[in-house]
């Protein structure tokens, strides 16, 4: 018998064959293909095992930091070094090393001068005729009050940790070195030599970078940040600004004479003005600094926090300062734990 | 027709793929097996509850073949996914009389096929699945041997044997009617 056909259609066809083929091949499969569920995709189980242990040890991580750095208030130990007379903390008067506690003062005389610090972190060195008392010594804030006098400040904590108030303004490290003076009547002068410090009071804020300098006054509070090295014309002008003394032509004057690093000046003036002047501040500002893509005239004059910002970004030597959410506030203070510990 | 080693290997490559959530190569797979999965549900089970058993089998394949370890061993594997469905199937079924399809207004040709059909059914089940995949599904012998995971002298035995039986039982129908 030739099964050849049978087997695989070779040879000659088997009549009985073909015609089973014929009458059963309308029996044959014509369904669809089935719509399989979307699968999602699960990595193999021993990553799965992996990344859970890795996880647990991440929390584990984060709590014991978190335990690290709420644990204690101590450790921080202001110390006070004297560099020349006989600065006084309280009413003794300071012969070599001492520890300036919280609430306690340093005072120096005219001949006089001392140097307070926390580890490497925070150098403040204390010019003669100053007082300078300890606020508050915690992990996330650090606050002197200078009452009178001048300080210079070198600064390598993170940012938004050592606080400075004088009578009229506080001033906020955000990572910088600078030097502030105060004097009897609650006048005071910030002068950033590196990085930038800010000024605040009351919900308005200005942001020094190095380079520039920024007054406060009791009544009026931090005034408009400007660089030292602007025309006398643009300077004397702003002066009358800030001091109410303003007279016809001063804002003709400072926005003629504003160069482009000047932008630093026109940008608070217009973040914290009103009136219709600003309109004057904001065209001469787009011209020294275009503002970026998606911050409109319109959105600028009423003050939308967001595109004033990001046209902050443009200025020369200005910082990108994000709102601090929950974790970056967590990292700080571990970074700030961290140097403080060495 | 021969199954060659190149389409082994690039079906070895579609269930690697299929494996990693593919949705175009199960679609090739099903192509090449959807003719096999009927046949061995159709060699076992009532014609009018073979779609939807084919569409079941290839859904437990799809969610199942992760776990393949070999993709070799893709064909026998799938073609025991088919038989098992179709045993469990016929479990569930309730134990009643089977009632003769009505064949009134039938295509004669549809129900020769069907009569056909009960014929081999009755045959032992080593040829009745063989049959279905070469008269029904028109596949041919090598490539029963090669989708099933059978050997081509097994194939071919069952081939032979149970024609020989089939054309003998249809004889035997004609003789009687």
């Amino acid at each position: 018998m030739d099964d050849r056909y049978l087997w695989d259609r070779t040879g000659p066809p088997d009549p009985e064959v073909a015609r089973l083929e014929e009458t059963l091949g309308r029996l044959r499969h014509r369904g669809q293909l089935p719509q399989p569920p979307r699968r999602r995709s699960f990595p193999p189980r021993r990553l799965i095992a992996a990344a859970a242990v890795a996880a647990a040890a991440v929390i584990v991580a984060a709590a014991l930091g978190a335990l690290w750095i709420a644990r204690c208030d101590r450790g921080f130990e202001w110390r006070i070094e004297r560099l020349e007379g006989e600065p006084i903390v309280g009413s003794t008067p300071v012969s070599q090393a001492a520890r300036l506690p919280v609430g306690g003062s340093i005072e120096t005389n005219g001949v006089s001068r001392a140097r307070l610090g926390i580890g490497r972190i925070a150098q403040i060195t204390i010019a003669p005729n100053s007082r300078v008392r300890l606020v508050r010594s915690r992990p996330t804030e650090q606050r002197l009050a200078l009452e009178r006098g001048k300080i210079s400040a070198n600064i390598s904590a993170p940012p938004r940790i050592f606080f400075v108030q004088t009578p009229s303004a506080l001033a906020v490290d955000l990572g910088c070195s600078y030097t502030l003076e105060v004097d009897e009547a609650g006048t005071g002068l910030l002068r950033v030599e590196t990085g930038w410090v800010a000024f605040e009071r009351g919900g308005r804020e200005s942001i020094v970078p190095a380079g520039a300098v920024c007054a406060t006054r009791p009544q009026t509070g931090p005034g408009t940040p400007y660089y030292e090295d602007s025309t006398p014309a643009f300077r004397r002008a702003l002066g009358a600004i800030d001091s109410g003394s303003r007279e016809a032509g001063d804002l003709s004057t400072l926005l003629s004479e504003a160069r482009r690093q000047d932008g630093l000046t026109l940008w608070h003036l217009l973040a914290g003005g009103r009136g219709t002047d600003r309109e004057r501040v904001r065209a001469r500002l787009a011209q020294l600094v275009p503002p970026p893509a998606g911050v409109t005239r319109e959105g600028v004059l009423r003050g939308d926090r967001k595109m004033l910002e990001r046209w902050r970004g443009e200025l020369d030597g200005m910082p990108l300062l994000p709102s601090e959410g929950l974790l970056r506030s967590f990292w700080r203070r571990l970074r700030f734990r961290l140097a403080a510990a060495r | 027709m021969t199954v060659g080693p190149d389409e082994a290997s690039e079906e070895t490559g579609w269930v690697e793929a299929a494996r990693r959530g593919d949705r175009q190569a199960f679609e090739r797979l099903y192509s090449r097996y959807a003719a096999m999965v009927h046949g061995i549900l159709l060699a076992r089970v009532p014609r009018i509850d073979v779609e939807d058993l084919v569409q079941e089998v290839f859904l437990t394949v799809f969610r199942r073949v992760g776990a393949l370890r070999r993709p070799e061993a893709f064909p026998g594997w799938l073609a025991a996914i088919a038989r098992n469905r179709a045993t469990d199937h016929c479990r569930r079924l309730p134990k009643t009389e089977p009632l003769s399809e009505d064949s009134a207004g039938e295509d004669p040709a549809e129900t020769e096929a069907r009569e056909i059909l009960s014929q081999i059914r009755a045959l032992p089940e080593a040829y009745r699945e063989t049959l279905v995949l070469r008269l029904v599904e028109g596949m041919t012998g090598p490539e029963i041997a090669a989708r099933t995971g059978l050997t081509p002298g097994s194939v071919r035995v069952n081939l032979c044997r149970g024609m020989a039986r089939l054309k003998e039982m249809l004889g035997r129908r004609q003789s009687h009617g």
